[in-house]
């Protein structure tokens, strides 16, 4: 290609800009491995490492030059969420079969970087939640309510080999002092309406309270990290504020529809994957929407999906669904928001 | 540092546009020192046509002596733009040189040996331009050969025919990083170039002239509001100072600025009685109704790392680049491309003999120092579009830069187009902050070109189409009507044949002949189509 104007070029590169992504997510991966023991830095570890070889993997193949597209970090990006977005102990083999088909199918067949109409690490983690239901829900409590914490090995032999050395299973860490097995704030709300209880009543459940309390501070240090995002200018308020707001509207509108039968919006804000998705997934720009106001449409119907799923569908966690669904209609909301060009709907009216 | 200070004349910028960047500015490096001239070239190449439009017709021959200021090129075109001789010489050669013109290829030019000795002669006599009529007045702006000198090469006496004009904007935004030579030239001759527009004023009835700016030039707008200041004029001169923001001195952009208002779509400003003319073009103006001095020199500002002594240059036009390299001891300069322009819009020249012309303000002569990502001279490889939406953050037409980008890569050109395309105005400040650094002017340049080469391609066939069609048609007309004849003659001989028997005298058929001879005339002259010819 010849050389052209402009000569001029402003410093961040698009790797920088993934970089910091990565860097921004810290925050979260530190305190979510305090609450939910060392899986989670394990997890994080090989999906990284996977998302990376399945990338050289499929360059090598595609004949581009792996290395070079690689250090856009992309790559990297995709493997950090997906170990954060899955249980603690899952096993490997499965964030394997998930990160490479985020990477191989969901990324690198449409095009790679630039060309996925999907958000790959949600395509991984909806892949292995319908695959892998069980395991896949099978959250640590957190390790300020349990006796049974699993130490650095425990969780490397839980992840490689689904026991520890001394035998214990999952289930063994799943269990609280008084014989319950315990499963996310979200799983958990799911159940006890299931079993007919009341809003009011499932929040005064001590456990519950305990163990949200451990997703609150998850959610306040994904909002951190999003705050340095914004702040850094990485990436821009449209998506994340839309998103929130569809969160607290239609949890109002359906909380003051009936306080008995929904959770209220504080539950909602500070609870699953609200602030990892607000700031850091439904903000993939390659498969949002991608002019001003799309972004508005697009991140508000996210976090709108997102409480309808966790009130009425048949899974709690609702980010991946949501987004993908959204990842969809992204072409046609870009289609219908594009924006005034200057001067062209002043030659409307001349024509009236 | 000099302030601005706001008062009835100096005012703020009412509008604003959307996007714009703030890239470096780079200007004082060139715009600290006073203007400068440089020792007369060796020779000159000069293109025989400066302007868009239609080339004129060369009036000179190689061997002539030619004096400063002599005519060379005659265009008489509507949309002409005379050359004459910048300096005394000789015409060694007319051929084809490398210039910058954008489509790279090489254009006639005059080449002039200068001579040792200039005498300036004056070409024209000066006009006091307050005592002439508008008319007198335009046909000097076109004998002199002046055309916007902001970079369009628009012929001057055009843009000044359109009426009714309201307000006469002059565009001394000056917008692009490293580009000074309108600061400096208000900084040193705001007297000449409010003189020019106070012509320009005259000429299309304007009652009010607005100096548009921005804030990084307090100089220039000082001397400017003092001058103001002591003018007599029943036209209100005002400086309305925007801040500083690229791509501000983009017309509809300064319009926006000035006015509030945008440019409708498809419409030139006169449709909202606006005049947008350059800093240096009035000037020219000035010079040639005043001083009776045609069009042959002009302004630049040479400048970028490479130059000891950056700043401001009357240069003659034809000067080679080469030969200013020469001047100021350019020697590592390789494989380098001057940047003609600004760093965001200019141009790439690769090719040093060529020439400064009508549309060169500015020349950028840079090395990049290793791995500064600040000055591009060579283009790599870019990383795929990750669709961050920076770009449409800076486009200030409010374009999708990244859909554009999209579909150019993909050849979709009717999307291409009903994204905007055309309404792009390649400032390249989408380009600018893109992280994957994307070229993306050059997707939206290639997309502009093969569109339009498919249009004249249909526009083509549409016509060979419609040409076959009706040939087509003619022709089996044709056919028809002969056979028809052939019909009626068959028809006509059975009758006759009939009739000869039943009348076997040839009264009764003498009668019917001439009634169907009256019959076939009636219908010759009833029938609009002639005969076809075949
Ligand atoms: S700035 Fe570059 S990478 Fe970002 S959306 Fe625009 S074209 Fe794509
Ligand atoms: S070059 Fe075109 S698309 Fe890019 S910012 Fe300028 S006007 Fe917008």
């Amino acid at each position: 290609m010849s050389l052209s104007s402009p000569f001029f070029h402003q410093a961040l590169s698009t790797s920088k800009v993934m970089l910091i992504v990565c860097i921004a997510l810290l925050p979260g991966i530190i305190v979510q491995s305090y609450f939910f023991s060392y899986g989670v830095l394990i997890n994080v570890f090989f999906c990284s490492l996977f998302a990376i070889i399945a990338e050289y993997f499929v360059l090598y193949l595609r004949k581009r030059k792996p290395w070079k597209i690689i250090k856009d970090n992309s790559a990297l990006v995709t493997g950090i969420l997906m170990g954060i977005a899955i249980p603690p102990t899952l096993p490997l083999w499965m964030s394997f079969i998930g990160v490479c088909f985020a990477i191989i199918v969901a990324k690198q067949l449409y095009g790679g970087l630039g060309f996925n109409p999907f958000n790959p690490a949600m395509v991984g983690y909806v892949l292995l939640l319908i695959s892998f239901p069980v395991e896949m829900t099978s959250w640590l409590p957190a390790t300020t309510i349990t006796p049974n914490v699993p130490d650095f090995s425990d969780s490397l032999n839980l992840i490689l080999f689904s026991q520890t050395s001394n035998g214990d299973d999952v289930e063994f860490f799943r269990q609280l002092a008084d014989g319950y097995t315990m499963a996310t704030p979200l799983d958990f709300t799911k159940t006890q309406f299931t079993l007919g209880l009341m809003t009011s009543e499932i929040l005064t459940n001590e456990t519950l309270l305990k163990s949200h309390h451990a997703w609150h501070l998850v959610n306040l240090a994904f909002l951190v990290g999003g705050l340095i995002l914004l702040f850094l200018k990485i990436i821009r308020w449209h998506i994340p504020v839309a998103f929130l707001s569809g969160i607290i509207l239609t949890s109002y509108l359906l909380y003051y529809y009936d306080p008995n039968l929904f959770m209220p919006t504080s539950f909602h804000l500070t609870t699953g994957a609200t602030m990892l998705g607000a700031f850091f997934i439904a903000t993939d720009p390659i498969s949002a929407s991608t002019t001003p106001k799309g972004r508005l449409i697009y991140g508000f119907l996210i976090g709108f999906l997102i409480v309808l799923i966790r009130a009425f569908g048949g899974y709690p966690e609702a980010v991946g669904f949501a987004v993908l669904l959204l990842n969809l209609a992204s072409p046609t909301i870009d289609h219908y928001t594009k924006p005034t060009i200057y001067g062209h709907n002043l030659e409307e009216h001349a024509n009236e | 540092m000099t302030t601005i200070e706001y008062n009835h004349i100096v005012k703020k910028a009412q509008g604003r546009f959307n996007g714009g960047i703030h890239p470096t500015e780079c200007k004082t490096l060139s715009n600290q020192q006073a203007i400068q001239s440089l020792p007369l070239p060796n020779f000159l190449i000069l293109p025989v046509q400066q302007n868009i439009g239609q080339p004129g017709e060369i009036i000179c021959q190689v061997g002539d002596e030619v004096s400063q200021g002599q005519l060379l090129v005659d265009n008489t075109e509507v949309f002409g733009a005379n050359i004459h001789a910048p300096l005394a010489g000789k015409i060694i050669a007319i051929d084809q040189y490398p210039t910058n013109h954008p489509s790279g290829l090489p254009q006639t030019c005059l080449k002039i040996k200068t001579a040792k000795q200039q005498v300036s002669t004056e070409l024209f006599s000066p006009i006091n331009w307050q005592q002439v009529e508008p008319q007198q007045l335009l046909e000097r702006i076109k004998l002199a050969g002046i055309v916007g000198l902001g970079g369009a090469a628009f012929p001057t006496h055009v843009k000044l025919a359109a009426q009714p004009i309201n307000t006469l904007i002059v565009n001394a935004m000056e917008c692009e990083p490293y580009i000074t030579c309108d600061d400096r030239l208000l900084q040193e001759q705001s007297q000449q170039v409010i003189q020019g527009a106070l012509i320009s004023a005259k000429i299309v009835n304007a009652k009010e002239i607005i100096f548009a700016t921005e804030d990084n030039k307090p100089d220039a707008i000082k001397q400017l509001s003092q001058c103001i200041k002591q003018i007599k004029s029943e036209v209100t001169i005002k400086i309305i100072v925007a801040p500083t923001k690229y791509p501000s001195g983009g017309e509809k952009q300064t319009i926006e600025l000035v006015t509030g208002k945008q440019l409708p779509k498809g419409k030139l400003p006169a449709s909202m009685g606006l005049l947008v003319q350059n800093v240096a073009t009035l000037f020219a103006v000035y010079q040639a109704v005043n001083k009776g001095m045609p069009l042959t020199s002009r302004l630049v500002t040479l400048t970028g790392n490479q130059i000891k002594t950056p700043g401001n240059y009357w240069i003659p036009f034809g000067t080679t680049i080469e030969s200013i390299m020469q001047h100021f001891d350019i020697s590592d300069f390789t494989n380098q491309p001057v940047v003609m322009g600004g760093p965001l819009m200019g141009q790439p020249i690769f090719n040093y003999q060529a020439p400064v012309t009508k549309a060169t303000n500015c020349l950028i002569f840079n090395i990049a120092a290793t791995d500064e990502k600040m000055w591009l001279t060579q283009s790599t490889q870019h990383q795929p579009c990750i669709r961050c939406g920076e770009c449409d953050k800076a486009c200030p037409v409010d374009l999708l830069p990244q859909q554009l980008f999209w579909f150019s890569q993909s050849d979709q050109w009717d999307n291409l187009e009903n994204q905007g395309l055309f309404d792009c105005i390649e400032c390249g400040a989408c380009a600018y902050v893109c992280p994957s650094e994307i070229p993306l002017v050059h997707y939206y340049r290639y997309g502009k070109s093969s569109i339009k080469t498919i249009q004249r391609n249909h526009e083509k066939s549409e016509k060979a189409k419609k040409r076959f069609e009706f040939r087509e048609m003619r022709l089996a007309r044709a056919k028809e009507e002969r056979a028809l004849k052939h019909k009626k003659a068959a028809e006509a001989r059975k009758k006759a044949a009939q009739d000869k028997k039943a009348d076997p005298t040839g009264k009764q058929t003498a009668i019917n002949e001439a009634l169907a001879r009256v019959k076939a005339k009636k219908s010759a002259q009833n029938s609009t189509n002639p005969q076809p010819k075949e």
